[in-house]
């Protein structure tokens, strides 16, 4: 039940969001301020998806050579910087991390 | 002065189509990652699909159902998914004015079918010359294309999903998505800033609950990153 009303309200926020000044609001009432806030939204965004995902390891802030993910993710950074490709990072990141942990047995 | 061709809605709808088809490469992987990552939270196929259909945004739809796999309340998951959804407003008020003269039926369509994609082609569309009155069968073309696409890779991701063990840490695959998408976006000092930030917020505050730590940490990165660009602004 609470996982029915998350989803449904979740579509209600991305939609109201999307309709905000085509079906609703003037956007000349937009004040700059919230525009240029709203230009940090994705590298902030991100970046505080990103940084748990590899540098915790079982929880624990980790950037030893013993977290995998942390390296796998370094790879991936250094792919995603060369070639721009969502799919070139995706194989990369998850080739390196199964060798290791393979490699680690 | 020579009369500037007005394609028919039809045309206007295939030119959309065959201008979004290329990155469809990206969209079709995208959402079998997302599919599966739903199996993997531990939502049932029809749930996974639901939030597809509704929300319709993949990070939307990965940070939801992660933060409902946590088991968060109501309100965090909400201000997470806010948050991540916030540069859909950014869209929706430069496409605004362009959409102002159709019915508001066409207007509700639109809002519910705009995509980071849709919405970066149809700009450029708007912005070409000529007295075209079918823009908005071009954005129908590019969106619809992609709506059927991204539902298809996610029910696709979904059944598989389901069948996949834990030990191929296949959740990792989110994480290098996020990676792809934000090595783009770090374009400035400023937005340099701003996710280091966030990061570091991120992992400090990584013990609190129902990945709080997502909400503070983006705040935290926007408004640095907000800051330096004012007193930026100010020297200019």
């Amino acid at each position: 039940m609470s996982t029915w009303l998350a989803i449904v309200c979740v579509g209600i926020t991305t939609f109201v969001l999307r309709a905000s000044f085509i079906v609703f609001a003037d956007p000349q009432r937009f004040p700059r301020i919230f525009r240029q806030a709203l230009a940090f939204v994705p590298p902030a965004v991100l970046a505080a998806i990103v940084a748990p995902g590899i540098l915790l390891n079982q929880g624990r802030f980790d950037p030893s050579a013993d977290n995998l993910r942390w390296l796998a993710g370094l790879v991936a950074i250094g792919v995603a910087a060369l070639t721009r490709s969502v799919m070139a990072s995706i194989v990369s990141g998850m080739g390196v991390l199964w060798f290791l942990q393979w490699a680690m047995g | 002065m020579p009369a500037l061709p007005d394609p028919s809605p039809r045309q206007e709808f295939i030119a959309g189509s065959r201008e979004v088809a290329p990155s469809l490469v990206g969209t079709i992987p995208f959402g079998l990652v997302v599919g599966v990552a739903s199996a993997a939270a531990g939502l049932t196929p029809f749930e996974g699909v639901a939030l597809s259909v509704l929300a319709f945004s993949g990070i939307a739809q990965l940070v939801a159902m992660q933060l409902i796999a946590a088991g968060s309340p109501l309100l965090i998951t909400l201000a997470a998914s806010f948050i991540v959804s916030l540069r859909l407003l950014m869209y929706s008020a430069a496409l605004a004015p362009h959409l102002a003269h159709l019915s508001p039926r066409w207007r509700w369509l639109i809002a519910y079918l705009m995509t980071d994609q849709s919405f970066a082609m149809t700009v450029r569309r708007y912005g070409e010359p000529g007295e075209r009155r079918h823009k908005h069968w071009f954005f129908m073309g590019a969106s619809v294309t992609l709506y059927w696409t991204w539902q298809l890779a996610v029910v696709a991701g979904v059944l598989a999903g389901a069948g996949v063990p834990s030990s191929w840490s296949l959740d990792f695959v989110v994480v290098l998505t996020f990676i792809a998408l934000l090595v783009p976006v770090v374009r400035t000092r400023a937005d340099f800033a701003a996710a280091i930030v966030a990061a570091t917020m991120a992992l400090a505050t990584a013990g609190l609950p129902y990945r709080l730590s997502l909400v503070v940490g983006s705040i935290a990165g926007i408004v640095v990153g907000l800051v330096l660009d004012r007193r930026h602004w100010r020297r200019a």
